[in-house]
């Protein structure tokens, strides 16, 4: 079977992650709302999770953590190893018991992307007993996860796009 | 008859008759059309008279001209921009050198802000110096302007800064103008105002607003006399009511781009040499 579309995708995908990397790590590029900025590779790996098979979308998942862990420091783990898996699960609910639609993948997307921050926060703020957390967490996170949130939507339809035009029949 | 009824025939006649008509009227000494026409083009004619006076050029030589003329643009324009790296670049080392000759002791290694994360918490960067470039964990990052932070995570070509901004940064400091000391800790109250706090000031303690607060070089982290930033308020503790200096750093840690990292200084590390001479 020729899949030619499939490897021109994917090649997209992963330029798509690098740009939004860097648009992500640049200094004052993407402007601060409300003390938050958005974490723009979490959505980006939720919403090709939603259209790609479990394995490709796990990669990419992966990809995405990596990146995301190299902006927090030089410690890889907590967003790789999860989005790895959530976007493995993800792959594979939406390809065998779900259908994809905009109101389906903004739910998943608020939720994960919100438990993702939120735990974050717990480990990297709170156990490691920095102060007024309840404080920072309403004057940074909140904005942060509404912010990643929009930018998700936008990056649904980007994939989706992506996805419809460059498909193997 | 047929034929004048015909409405092509009837347009060219009228046409005709129209400049039969103006060519009498200018006959006569009233040439409105050529002045209307005249003052139309008049513009455009300047232009074009102009350019033809600047002489008498085949549309070859034009064409080779116009070749280096765009050739010349091209290495103006990169001239142009070599100059303002080079302006840049002057700007930098002037910095680093004001930072040098007021301090023989540091060893300096200037770097760039590469990146800011969203995902950083107290306006933590990374910067494009690492390991390979005598840049290690602990070493003091600062500006012409003073203390910005300290590396807290290095690899081979890039390092993490944590700022003076979070309470991670932990540092001996003191005002000068007193010699009350204290710690400077980066607090959530007044990161997002580009400002830091000196806590666990003496309750008897005389700094008040406007101070400058400078490192203490107690520990051997961060060497002695380094600017913090100046006192803009005295506040209490709500929970144990002591008193701490809410600091102001003369650098915006929140927009820097340029910094140094003092790879060496004097007395660096001097509790650790002190206790492997103990021991």
């Amino acid at each position: 079977m020729d899949k030619k579309f499939t490897v021109v995708r994917y090649f997209a995908f992963g330029l798509e992650i690098l740009l939004l990397f860097i648009i992500q790590s640049t200094p004052n590029l993407i402007p601060e709302v409300m003390g938050g900025r958005p974490l723009l590779l979490i959505p980006a790996a939720l919403t090709i999770a939603y259209f790609e098979p479990e394995i490709p979308a796990m990669f990419f998942g992966l990809s995405c953590g990596i990146l995301l862990d190299l902006g927090y420091g030089d410690n890889l783990g907590y967003y790789t190893v999860l989005l790895g898996v959530i976007c493995f699960l993800l792959g594979w609910i939406f390809r065998d018991y779900m259908v994809v639609s905009f109101l389906n993948a903004t739910a998943f997307s608020a939720v994960i992307i919100t438990v993702l921050i939120c735990v974050n926060f717990l480990f990297f703020y709170v156990f490691a007993g920095k102060a007024e957390p309840g404080m920072y967490f309403l004057n940074h996170y909140v904005s942060k996860i509404i912010y990643t949130i929009l930018c998700g939507v936008i990056l649904y339809f980007v994939n989706k796009g992506l996805f419809r035009s460059l498909l193997d029949y | 008859m047929e034929f004048f009824s015909d409405k092509k025939v009837k347009i060219v006649s009228i046409t005709i008759a129209a400049v039969i008509l103006v060519m009498i009227i200018s006959a006569a000494g009233r040439p409105f059309l050529s002045s209307g026409v005249n003052f139309l083009t008049k513009g455009l004619s300047q232009v074009s008279a102009a350019a033809a006076s600047q002489g008498e050029k085949t549309y070859d030589e034009l064409l080779e001209e116009n070749k280096a003329l765009k050739k010349e643009s091209a290495n103006l324009r990169t001239q142009l921009v070599d100059y303002y790296d080079l302006k840049d670049e002057n700007a930098r080392l002037w910095k680093y050198y004001k930072i040098k000759k007021g301090n023989s002791d540091y060893e300096i290694m200037p770097a760039s802000v590469i990146r800011r994360d969203s995902s950083q918490d107290f306006y933590s960067f990374s910067i494009d110096v690492g390991t390979t470039n005598g840049v290690y964990v602990q070493d003091p990052v600062i500006t012409e302007n003073g203390l910005v932070g300290f590396i807290s995570s290095a690899n081979a070509v890039s390092s993490k800064v944590t700022t003076i901004l979070s309470p991670d940064l932990q540092a001996g400091a003191l005002d000068k103008r007193t010699k009350d000391s204290g710690v400077i800790a980066g607090s959530a109250l007044y990161a997002d105002d580009n400002k830091t706090t000196l806590s666990k000031i003496d309750a008897n303690a005389k700094i008040k607003k406007d101070d400058i607060i400078t490192t203490s070089g107690i520990g051997g982290i961060y060497p002695e006399n380094l600017i913090v930033g100046k006192v803009s308020d005295i506040k209490y503790d709500k929970y144990d009511a002591t008193k701490y200096a809410v600091v102001t750093p003369y650098e915006n840690i929140k927009k820097v781009t340029d910094v140094v990292v003092l790879t060496d200084f004097k007395n660096k590390g001097e509790i650790k040499r002190i206790s492997e001479k103990e021991k």
